[in-house]
């Protein structure tokens, strides 16, 4: 189980963004370079079509494969008031031929992605993740070098943490608080429920980049 | 990883395994080459069949997928299928993707157990093969016999063949019906390599797996 939010920001003001990160957070950023092969389950197999998405990690001097099933939202009236998208998600490590594996399984690829960013780790309450990556297509299969921004100029943002059924509330509240130190920046919501960019951002890039880089908050 | 051979009991035609051979066979490692007991093993294995929303759909998926969890890495999981020759590893939560996904079911689970023996350079397993759900029938015999010191198949070969031909004399002089076989599978036809992994094991099992359903038909 995963909690999650995104928002989307700006490329001009991503460099803000990282120093503010990198405030918060103290550690040096990650860099994020991520093929990811988002297959679906081929004509009738399966109780219901499903997906699976493996994920090779190039920025690992011999990439490292993991396959993840991210499965529906977490229902009813409560979770339907929480800011954050509580929803199952698993992920295991896998041999590099993963991608064969599931193919002759009977998945097909339906589209592929590479995203490229930094990420950085928390260790709040609970650990919590935040990528900013910039999310490319193929225009060839399987072609990272000439893949393209599909959306130029932005820029996503994903904040995610581990949870279970015993500490997700816990886990929610520590994400909204977590969301609020962004808010200048870009504003956070369930995946799919896009907010657009946020209007303080410039005002906010430019206060953080006078302020100096990498002072911690 | 130190190498090792798996081996299953073929019977003599017309006779069929049982507890006896068992209690026999351990009895030869015990008593006859003094192996050192020192523990318990148990190795799963896990057919799984396509799910599909419409019967005419079963033939376009493979029908052999096969699942092992293995004592000696209890934090992954293997899938062989042997149509495809392909191993494939995973963590052990691949089980609840799996699962999560809906797409392929467990049919039926195998459990290889027994116990283990050290033996100078070589370890010993030596156990019963049984439907999971039905631990008490003994399906089978297996034994896993593990050369310590290498990890390079082909540099290992010689010695384990020496090695199981002492063990098959010292078993034979106990006037068991039927005798150890070790079936080596082309691994490099399955992209593996000289030097032995637990993928090398996963294959193995899958290989004795398919003898043993074949011997448990006739």
């Amino acid at each position: 189980m995963e909690c999650v939010v995104e928002g989307i920001i700006e490329t001009q003001h991503v460099e803000a963004l990282e120093i503010l990160l990198h405030g918060l957070c103290g550690a040096p950023k990650e860099l994020l370079k991520i093929h990811e092969f988002c297959l679906r389950s081929g004509p009738n197999l399966g109780v219901v079509s499903s997906e699976l998405r493996i994920l090779c990690d190039l920025e690992q001097p011999k990439p490292t494969w993991t396959v993840r099933q991210v499965g529906g939202a977490m229902r009813g009236a409560g979770a339907e008031q929480l800011s954050v998208l509580v929803r199952s998600m698993l992920e295991s490590k896998i041999s590099k031929n993963g991608l064969r594996f599931f193919y002759i399984l009977g998945y097909k690829l339906d589209h592929e992605l590479l995203k490229v960013g930094f990420a950085f780790r928390f260790q709040k309450v609970v650990p919590i993740t935040v990528t900013v990556t910039s999310v490319h297509k193929m225009l060839k299969l399987h072609a990272t070098d000439e893949a393209v921004p599909v959306t130029p100029g932005i820029q996503l943002v994903e904040v995610t943490a581990p949870a279970s059924a015993d500490n997700y509330s816990e886990v929610v509240a520590a994400i909204s608080s977590f969301s609020e130190y962004l808010a200048p920046l870009l504003h956070l919501s369930k995946p799919g429920v896009s907010a657009g960019v946020v209007p303080t951002a410039a005002a906010a890039a430019a206060s953080l980049m006078s302020d100096g880089r990498g002072k911690t908050l | 990883m130190p190498v090792k051979w798996l081996l299953y009991w073929q019977p003599n035609a017309g006779i069929t395994v049982n507890t006896q051979i068992l209690t026999e066979i351990s009895q030869c490692v015990e008593s006859s080459i003094n192996g050192v007991k020192d523990g318990r093993w148990k190795s799963t294995l896990i057919f799984y069949r396509p799910i599909t929303r419409d019967q005419s759909s079963q033939n376009d998926y493979p029908k052999d997928l096969l699942g092992v969890s293995l004592p000696e890495q209890p934090d992954k999981y293997y899938f062989v299928l042997r149509s495809h020759r392909i191993v494939f590893e995973a963590d052990s939560n691949i089980q609840s993707i799996m699962e999560k996904a809906q797409s392929y079911k467990a049919r039926i689970a195998l459990t290889f157990e027994g116990f283990q023996y050290q033996l100078g350079d070589f370890q010993l397993k030596v156990g019963k093969v049984a439907l999971t759900a039905h631990a008490e029938n003994l399906r089978g015999i297996a034994m896993e016999v593990e050369y310590l010191p290498l990890s390079s198949l082909d540099k290992s070969r010689q010695v384990l063949e020496d090695f199981v031909d002492i063990l098959q004399e010292i078993v034979s002089s106990r006037s068991l019906p039927g005798h150890f076989t070790h079936i080596e599978p082309n691994f490099s036809e399955y992209s593996l390599t000289d030097h032995y992994s637990s993928q090398h094991t996963s294959l193995q099992y899958a290989t004795v797996m398919t003898q043993l359903l074949t011997t448990l038909r006739n």
